[in-house]
């Protein structure tokens, strides 16, 4: 057995330990999120947060993340509402503000690799809270592979980080 | 039961009414009433309606659109949606028009599923023309409210009017909730067409039409509903499909598109004491209650498993010489053009300037960014359910029919959203539904089969490969004189189920000469737009597709459609073609453009690309020298009753052979713009896969199969490749028909970058994809 910290819950799960992260939080853990894409770390349409980086699931074995904070798309919600000390109804009722700016810039094509997007973006956005468009390039491009979109939405991912960014940024500019 | 239905109120999006997911799809509470129970006025029975089976009736009108009495409407459509977002935005537009009712009345669409719409077809050409289906049914069930607000109100109908939903006239009123609680109205729709077909059934008659100058609702922005619920993880995927005592199973395809079976391998029941191996045919299935077990299990199984080998196909290196030397491009006559005329020959031969060349496009995969999944079910009472991402959900729910050999009647086809394909399925299937169900025949329970990246990539289809002779002529002036235009290319579409053909039960057959469905045949899909050249001819020639035939399975290289099918691939050699002819006449290749065409759409467009793009009329090329040189390139096609016009700006770094695309500026005129936010995210899209086409794009194969298996070895654009993208919509109410913007844009970009690569090098690239190796060699010669 294998405990998880996942969207801030602990999760104690029975799959064996070489299982992908990825099949267990979409077979055991009902969080359908992260989506497979090629089980080879090639394109990020399984990625999540852990411990506040961005990982590609699909070659994460479970065992590598136990009593590590996972962090699914499911889960982007709670974890801004929590950064914002946001609580009740409130917090319910609040988006992410890149799920807010995916959803403003009508992001998604066919929608299928934008989990691994906006989870890139939020990796992104949490230690460059205004990114330029090279640097927003730069990270969707680095790291283990980039992040493919074959709808070619690339130019509506970069509005809506921009967007994202400056809703986050908001007020704490001079 | 799962469904798609879906909510599209306010700020949610809810698919609801079934209790086997295991997120557990919403229920919607307060069930919709249906107050206008419409009857048909005679009984379009089943039987007029080939394969309807346990479809909606399409000639009653409460098949297409139910209003309620509290004043919401719904609306289904055969189509699903494939990304595109038509079905939700567009066509909730075009109804809400014509029914003279608030876009936001209409709460809920239905799209996709076999059992629970009416008219069948893919998500493909969604306009129709200007004309879908749900247009002229809506225009009906108008003109029925109209006759029924007249009663109720004892006012002659021509002194009616309606807006949001209340019916007015001589000082009265009443809403469309209100009129049709307990209502019955005789109305019949008149449909066309075969519903299993690749178009579906067509909604017929001429119903008086909205004029397009009283439009309200088309026109203006509105969000996909959808969006919300994929980036909230609410949408039910199809990968999410789960049904209670489903197995995971993972399909061992064979070693090369011609291998036959000789021993699958035994599977180590030690370490994967829950999986099982199933063999039918050539199809070798391994199966497990967990994904991981199946995964690994199939990979073992893999291990061992013995195939004969095959080599019967050309392999990269030779394909273009096995196409003009091997191939039997005689087997079926050449497709003529209509613009096709006078002695193209003579003209040319008397010409002073000519130009001969050949021009060369790879195969392209469809490649989804998520392989192909689906679940089937073959329950106990014999009925087959198949939940999947499908184009064309009828015509895969006639091919499973045909494969189970049973009735269309015992087949129901659910869709869901997934990652988009392109084309690859609008024929019926994308790869795996067929596997699911023939695995589920045999284990009598719900089987799940997702194909792993490899088997994506090399047991899909792909789009065809073509190359193209022309042969032009210019007169002193620099106008084209003669342009002849061969255009070859194996069959692209073959929708038979290779579940079926492996396992040796019943599909289609295979592309060939006398099969009115899938034809070898090739078809002229570029309509010509340079009408003022004197002489022109255009054919296209098709063949068998590339091993079909010697491959003792009889698969090969197995193609399908692909976004812009048969268009992109004469519209490249064309378009750079024109180019070429341009600068061998002295002219600005757009102007050249103008100059030869009529028809003032087609100038329209390439003039406002000229303006936007800031292209800068030149008669000879770039005169950049350095390592990076800069050019401009453009292209232009008519699709559909759209009119498009492309440029591309382009760097090219001469030391390393690299292209940077900087910028691409689109022009499209598609008639009447219907949601500009919807149609400029698309041509976005379409825009980056062209870009991903020209440059980098290849399937890479040998003698044996694909090798290309992962996105190292078939590679696409990332948001490296990413250039500025400037779209310019020409909206033309007056044309009173609406165009297809969502395809196309994917088209565009090859021409324009290979002009561009003219004007910076004043080399000729007349294949693509534009690799560093490809294009030194270019700059060496």
């Amino acid at each position: 057995m294998t405990a998880v910290i996942v969207n801030g819950a602990k999760r104690e799960v029975h799959a064996p330990g070489d299982t992908p992260l990825l099949y267990v939080l979409r077979n055991d853990l009902e969080l359908t999120g992260p989506q497979f894409g090629c089980g080879l770390a090639q394109c990020g349409a399984c990625s999540v947060l852990v411990d506040g980086k961005e990982v590609r699931s699909c070659v994460t074995p479970l065992a590598t993340v136990a009593g590590k904070e996972v962090t699914t798309l499911e889960g982007l919600s709670a974890r801004w509402a929590k950064q914002k000390g946001l609580s009740g109804e409130t917090a319910e009722k609040t988006l992410h503000p890149v799920q807010e700016a995916w959803i403003a810039e009508q992001t998604p094509l066919c929608g299928f690799c934008q989990n691994g997007m906006m989870i890139k973006a939020t990796e992104l956005l949490e230690h460059n809270a205004s990114p330029t468009v090279a640097q927003i390039k730069e990270a969707f491009t680095s790291g283990v592979s980039p992040h493919l979109c074959r709808c070619g939405s690339y130019t509506a991912i970069i509005e809506a980080v921009q967007r994202a960014s400056s809703e986050m940024t908001k007020g704490s500019k001079a | 039961m799962i469904t798609n239905e879906r909510q599209t109120t306010g700020n949610t999006t809810d698919v609801h009414g079934a209790t086997l997911s295991r997120r557990g799809f919403v229920k919607t509470g307060g069930a919709l009433t249906v107050g206008f129970a419409l009857a048909a006025k005679d009984g379009f029975g089943q039987g007029a309606a080939p394969g309807s089976g346990n479809s909606l009736n399409p000639a009653t009108p409460e098949s297409w659109i139910e209003i309620h009495a509290d004043k919401t409407i719904l609306i289904r459509a055969g189509k699903p949606d494939f990304g595109q977002g038509t079905v939700f935005t567009a066509y909730r537009q075009i109804v809400a028009d014509e029914l003279r009712v608030p876009f936001e009345a209409i709460t809920t669409v239905i799209s996709g599923d076999t059992d629970r719409t009416p008219d069948g077809s893919g998500a493909f050409d969604l306009l129709q023309g200007g004309m879908p289906n749900l247009r002229k049914v809506s225009a009906y069930v108008y003109q029925a409210l109209l006759d029924l607000g007249s009663q109720e109100l004892g006012v002659a109908k021509d002194q009616l009017s309606v807006k949001d939903g209340v019916i007015s006239g001589g000082g009265k009123s009443i809403s469309y909730g209100d009129l049709v609680k307990n209502k019955k109205l005789n109305l019949s729709i008149p449909v066309k067409g075969d519903l299993g077909s690749m178009g579906g059934l067509r909604v017929d008659g001429n119903p008086p039409l909205k004029p397009v100058s009283e439009y309200t609702v088309v026109g203006k922005s509105f969000d996909n509903p959808v969006t919300i619920s994929k980036v909230t993880a609410k949408e039910t995927w199809v990968t999410d499909v789960r049904l209670p005592g489903m197995l995971h199973a993972r399909v061992v395809h064979p070693k090369t598109l011609g291998s036959k079976l000789i021993s699958a391998g035994p599977l180590d029941k030690a370490r994967f004491p829950n999986a099982q191996v199933i063999v039918k045919g050539n199809l070798v299935g391994v199966v497990a209650p967990t994904e991981w077990e199946a995964i690994k299990a199939a990979q073992q199984v893999a291990s061992g498993t013995k195939w004969s080998d095959w080599k019967g196909l050309p392999g990269n290196d030779r394909l273009f010489q096995f196409l003009r030397e091997d191939a039997d491009w005689k087997a079926v006559p050449p497709a003529t053009s209509k613009n096709s005329k006078g002695d193209v020959a003579s003209a040319i031969a008397t010409s002073p300037k000519k130009l001969s060349a050949t021009y060369q496009l790879p195969y392209l995969k469809h490649a989804p960014i998520g392989p192909t999944i689906a679940v089937g079910d073959v329950r106990p009472d014999g009925t087959v359910h198949v939940y999947t991402h499908t184009q064309n959900p009828q015509a895969l729910r006639t091919a499973i029919a045909h494969m189970m050999s049973t009735s269309t009647g015992n087949v129901v086809v659910r869709t869901f959203a997934g990652p988009g394909h392109y084309g690859r399925s609008n024929g019926g299937n994308a790869g795996a539904e067929d596997e699911a169900v023939i695995l589920s025949k045999e284990l009598g329970k719900p089987v799940r089969v997702q194909w792993m990246r490899q088997d994506d990539l090399q047991w899909s289809t792909q789009s065809s490969v073509a190359y193209s002779d022309v042969q032009l002529g210019l007169d002193t002036d620099g106008k084209l004189v003669g342009y002849q235009i061969d255009h070859y290319m194996p069959a692209m579409q073959d929708d038979r189920l290779v579940g079926a053909v492996l396992a040796g039960l019943p599909t289609m057959p295979g592309p060939g000469e006398n099969n009115s469905t899938l034809a070898i045949a090739n078809a002229m899909h570029d309509p010509w737009i340079y009408d003022g050249t004197q002489t022109v001819l255009e054919r296209a020639y098709g063949t068998f597709q590339v091993g079909q035939k010697s491959s003792p399975i009889n698969v090969g290289l197995r193609d399908h459609s692909l976004r812009t099918p048969g268009q992109y691939q004469q519209n490249f050699p064309r378009e750079i073609a024109i180019t070429e002819a341009a600068v061998l006449a002295g002219k600005d290749p757009l102007e050249f453009r103008i100059q030869h065409a009529r028809e003032k759409r087609t100038i329209a467009v390439l003039e406002s690309v000229r303006e936007a793009s800031e292209w800068g009329a030149r008669t000879g090329r770039s005169k950049d020298t350095g390592t990076i040189r800069r050019g401009q390139g453009v292209s232009a096609m008519l699709r559909s009753g759209t009119y498009w016009a492309c440029v591309a700006n382009i760097a090219v770094d001469t030391s390393s052979g690299a292209i940077k695309v900087e910028k691409i500026t689109v022009s499209v005129d598609p008639g009447i713009v219907i949601n500009p936010m919807q149609l400029k995210r698309q041509i976005e899209g379409g825009s980056v896969m062209g870009v991903s086409i020209a440059l980098h794009e290849e399937l890479r194969f040998d003698e044996s199969g694909v090798v290309s298996s992962d996105w190292q070895s078939y590679p696409i654009a990332t948001m490296a490749d990413l250039p500025e993208i400037k779209v310019v919509m020409i909206n033309r109410p007056e044309v009173g028909k609406y165009g297809q913007g969502s395809e196309a844009a994917n088209a565009l970009a090859a021409p324009a970058i290979a002009g561009a690569f003219l004007d910076a090098t004043g080399k000729v690239a007349r294949r693509i994809p534009l690799k560093p190796a490809y294009v030194q060699s270019l700059l060496r010669a």
